[in-house]
């Protein structure tokens, strides 16, 4: 249940004195706080783009997209690009400058993050958990972008098939990590502001009634009951971390794995990066680039040696590192927002949840 | 289709029970709508399992490589094509395989249900005949299946298994209907820079997931030139010039051995249509050397033989 | 008259060692003059080159690239040049349909003894690549400005 970890950044259920009223704005009137959000941050939305919904930049409330599940690739990616150049370095040699890496200056912008969904903006907690588990020492191009990022969420009406954030301790009303949390009345927002952040752009705005916050509550059920397929986690987490490794059911689980990329690259809360150098001429750069743990080369020593070299250790890896290992880690976070995108987007359609519960029993 | 997956179950209960094979490679239902999932049936009770349907895109010969033990897998024609391509590679033994061939009747691209009904959530797809039914909330809805199967399989000109032990069910139409000469190679009618724009705009998407590369048949390299690194052929990043490289040279590393089987493409989570680069190379193969993949286990492949005529046109003479 | 200096594109050899390069380097001997664009990187045989070889060239900013061996019938190695001949024309077909000008690719078959040839095929080829300007396509750019790079290159 929830435990210490509720005290992350951004989260203030528990601890505001002062009362956060929600507050009610009607869809065509939100041209006016667009451009107010705007004065500061450049806004991205889910738009449809084919048959998918992608973050796009958002200049009027027009471009705005309310019929979506959830975005194709999840926004993970405006903290933490797929590529990232780290380091820069003169690649002179004998240059008195030459080859001293120099980090070049973070001048990433203010992003606000609009109709983000509850269970992506709960994974950027797990990752605040991740990427500044040492407050000496924080990864400093995740916490630059992610003190500049405002989160304003749009809680779920229609969760998908594949969709199962209520047992992993989110849901589709979840506030975590988000600044306002906004709830689709059809012509209507009911917005609640989360963080003094969130609360200073509310202002102007009127409050909400009690009819509109009681129609909220009832879509939050409702969306709650929507979701079909859930996994159940009581016997992994009791368990010991031997037992769960040992389970003689990974045998069979992981043969249909064709160890891609696909899954950790749409994960909202995989987080693991190759760092390598690249020169062209004189100049040089230290790139980061998402890395998979399904690589076979993942875990390559340089003396050959492969800890993890057969398909089954990195799909047992997997899992156990979302559901087990980074609990044990990080004050019984979870690994897992229960987006569903991994379930989707696998070639073999391997589902998680059904991983999660044959290693349950 | 309920006969045949009966019959699938019955002859795959029947090679386990009289242990003729450690494990029958199949499909089984798919958690969500429109998917199936690559079973593997150890023992005669987990053939209750096996399915067939027209959602069947994932290519499971890959999954005969490297296995030791005697296998049955079910297989369609362009994926009866690539074991043998696997067995003149000598990656697969003849004699460890039993294959359960079936007539494929052209797979449906989930995709292309999806964009028939933009926005909105789909709950369950019911395979009829000839035609889809597609329910979630609030509606239902009849979609044609030939308006919506893969883009290969329209062109396909093997729908029945070229190599099989048993068959199931019985052969059907070979042909797709579709002409594959005149849909391969769009792009030839276009000029150097019309051609690179579409090149660009083909591959802008790509995540280097290598989804592609690890759903294919044909990819067992152990180390893939992707992971070279002395020196590094390409780089890892999203860079455009990494991208390309990546499927300029796939695509070459799969000539005159690619099958047109469609699974990088259904494997693909942006839905990059890589078969564009695919397409034109065995396009080339097929005109200038008379060659297709996977239609005899004893024929070398092409870039492996030569001819003392081979084409010299583009020679700088 | 206005005097426009001339775009000099770099072009990237690859010689087979037996046959061209043998007759680059009797070009050098008898000094023949031939275009100085060409460098030129030797090759046991052209069965021995590979697709990612030419697609580094272009990834590191070459303008063109080129490929000798042996005649047909001459291969040191017997057949090297007939499996690469296949290669090539797959290759070269690939590359010019997604868009590399045609004009930037050339191979060749020049025996060792054809250092006149060679001439000539340099700068036929130099002269080609010269006329399609510098390459913008499949070049791997990741810091300052190509222009920058080509002056210290």
């Amino acid at each position: 249940m929830f435990t210490a970890r509720m005290t992350l950044k951004n989260s203030c259920l528990s601890k505001r004195k002062l009362i956060m009223l929600e507050k009610i704005i009607f869809k065509n009137n939100l041209e006016m706080l667009l451009n107010k959000i705007s004065r500061e941050y450049e806004v991205y939305a889910p738009a449809r783009v084919g048959i998918e919904t992608v973050w796009s930049l958002v200049t009027k409330a027009d471009d705005l997209e309310w019929n979506f599940t959830n975005t194709d690739l999840s926004p993970k990616g405006f903290l933490f690009p797929q590529t990232e150049c780290m380091l820069e370095f003169k690649n002179i040699p004998r240059s008195a400058d030459g080859m001293i890496l120099k980090r070049p200056e973070l001048k990433e912008g203010s992003k606000a993050l609009f109709n983000i969904r509850p269970c992506d903006a709960k994974a950027f907690s797990v990752l605040d958990l991740v990427f500044e588990q040492d407050p000496q020492k924080p990864d400093v191009y995740w916490k630059d972008k992610r003190e500049k990022t405002l989160l304003l969420g749009l809680a779920c009406n229609h969760p998908c098939p594949a969709c199962f954030c209520t047992s992993v301790e989110c849901g589709p009303h979840h506030p975590q990590g988000l600044d306002i949390l906004m709830q689709d009345l059809e012509d209507r927002l009911v917005l609640k502001p989360l963080t003094p952040k969130g609360e200073n752009l509310l202002t102007d705005l009127d409050q909400a009634s009690e009819q509109d916050i009681n129609l909220a509550a009832k879509l939050e059920k409702q969306a709650k009951d929507m979701i079909q397929g859930g996994l159940g986690l009581e016997n992994i987490q009791a368990g010991s971390i031997l037992d769960i490794y040992e389970h003689s059911a990974w045998e069979r689980l992981y043969e249909s794995c064709i160890n891609c990329g696909t899954c950790t690259f749409y994960c909202p809360t995989c987080h693991c990066f190759d760092i390598q150098d690249e020169t062209r001429g004189t100049y040089g750069r230290r790139v980061r680039n998402w890395d998979t743990c399904m690589s076979p080369h993942f875990t390559l020593h340089t003396s050959g040696h492969n800890p993890r070299g057969r398909r089954i250790d990195r799909f047992r890896q997997r899992f156990m590192h979302k559901f087990k290992y980074m609990p044990f880690k990080l004050n019984g976070a979870l690994g897992c927002v229960g987006c569903g995108r991994c379930t989707q987007k696998c070639p073999v359609n391997i589902d998680v949840r059904e991983v999660v519960n044959t290693i349950n029993i | 289709m309920l006969e045949l997956i009966e019959q699938i179950r019955d002859n795959a209960r029947q090679l386990l029970e009289e242990g003729k094979v450690h494990c029958v490679i199949g499909y089984r239902q798919g958690s969500i709508p429109m998917r199936v999932q690559p079973h593997f049936a150890y023992s005669p009770e987990e053939t209750d399992k096996m399915t067939w349907s027209c959602f069947c895109t994932q290519n499971l010969a890959k999954y005969l490589i490297g296995r030791e033990e005697p296998t049955a897998i079910l297989a369609q024609g362009c994926v009866t094509r690539n074991i043998a391509g696997l067995i003149q590679e000598n990656q697969v033994k003849r004699e460890n395989i039993y294959i359960l061939g079936i007539n494929s009747p052209g797979m449906v691209d989930y995709r292309k249900v999806q964009s028939k009904l933009p926005g909105r959530v789909i709950h369950e797809v019911l395979e009829e005949n000839g035609h889809l039914l597609v329910r979630g909330p609030g509606y239902e809805e009849k979609i044609l299946k030939r308006d919506v199967k893969r883009d290969n399989c329209y062109t396909c000109n093997h729908r029945n298994p070229v190599i099989y032990d048993q068959l199931i069910g019985e052969k059907g139409e070979e042909t797709g209907g579709g002409n594959i000469d005149k849909v391969a190679a769009p792009w030839e009618n276009l000029g150097p820079d019309q051609r690179w724009a579409k090149f660009q705009d083909t591959f802008k998407d790509c995540i280097r997931c290598y989804a592609c590369r690890d759903a294919c048949p044909l990819c067992y390299c152990k180390e893939c030139f992707v992971d070279e690194s002395k020196p590094q052929w390409c780089g890892k990043t999203v860079d455009e010039s990494d991208v390309h490289t990546f499927h300029i040279l796939r695509a070459f590393h799969c000539a005159g051995r690619c099958t047109d089987c469609g699974a990088c493409e259904s494997a693909c989570p942006m839905g990059i249509k890589m078969r564009r680069l695919t397409s034109k190379i065995e396009k080339d193969i097929r005109q200038m050397f008379g060659f297709s993949p996977g239609l005899d286990t004893q024929e070398s492949p092409p870039l492996s033989v030569y001819r003392p005529d081979d084409p010299e046109e583009f020679m700088l003479k | 008259m206005t005097e426009q200096i001339q775009f000099q594109p770099r072009i990237t050899a690859f010689l087979c060692s037996w046959c061209s390069y043998g007759a680059a380097d009797l070009a050098g001997v008898s000094r023949m003059q031939y275009p100085p664009n060409i460098r030129i990187i030797m090759i046991p045989c052209t069965g021995h080159m590979n697709p990612k070889f030419i697609l580094q060239a272009f990834r590191q900013g070459v303008d063109g690239v080129w490929v000798s061996g042996c005649h047909p019938g001459d291969c040191h190695y017997v057949s090297g040049n007939l499996f690469a001949r296949r290669r090539f024309v797959v290759l070269k077909n690939l590359l010019e349909y997604i868009g590399i000008e045609p004009g930037r690719l050339h191979f060749t078959w020049i025996s060792s003894a054809e250092a006149g040839r060679f001439q000539e095929k340099a700068r036929e080829v130099v002269h080609a690549v010269q006329e399609l300007g510098p390459i913008s396509r499949l070049v791997r750019e990741i810091g300052p400005v190509r222009e920058a790079l080509r002056q210290e290159l």
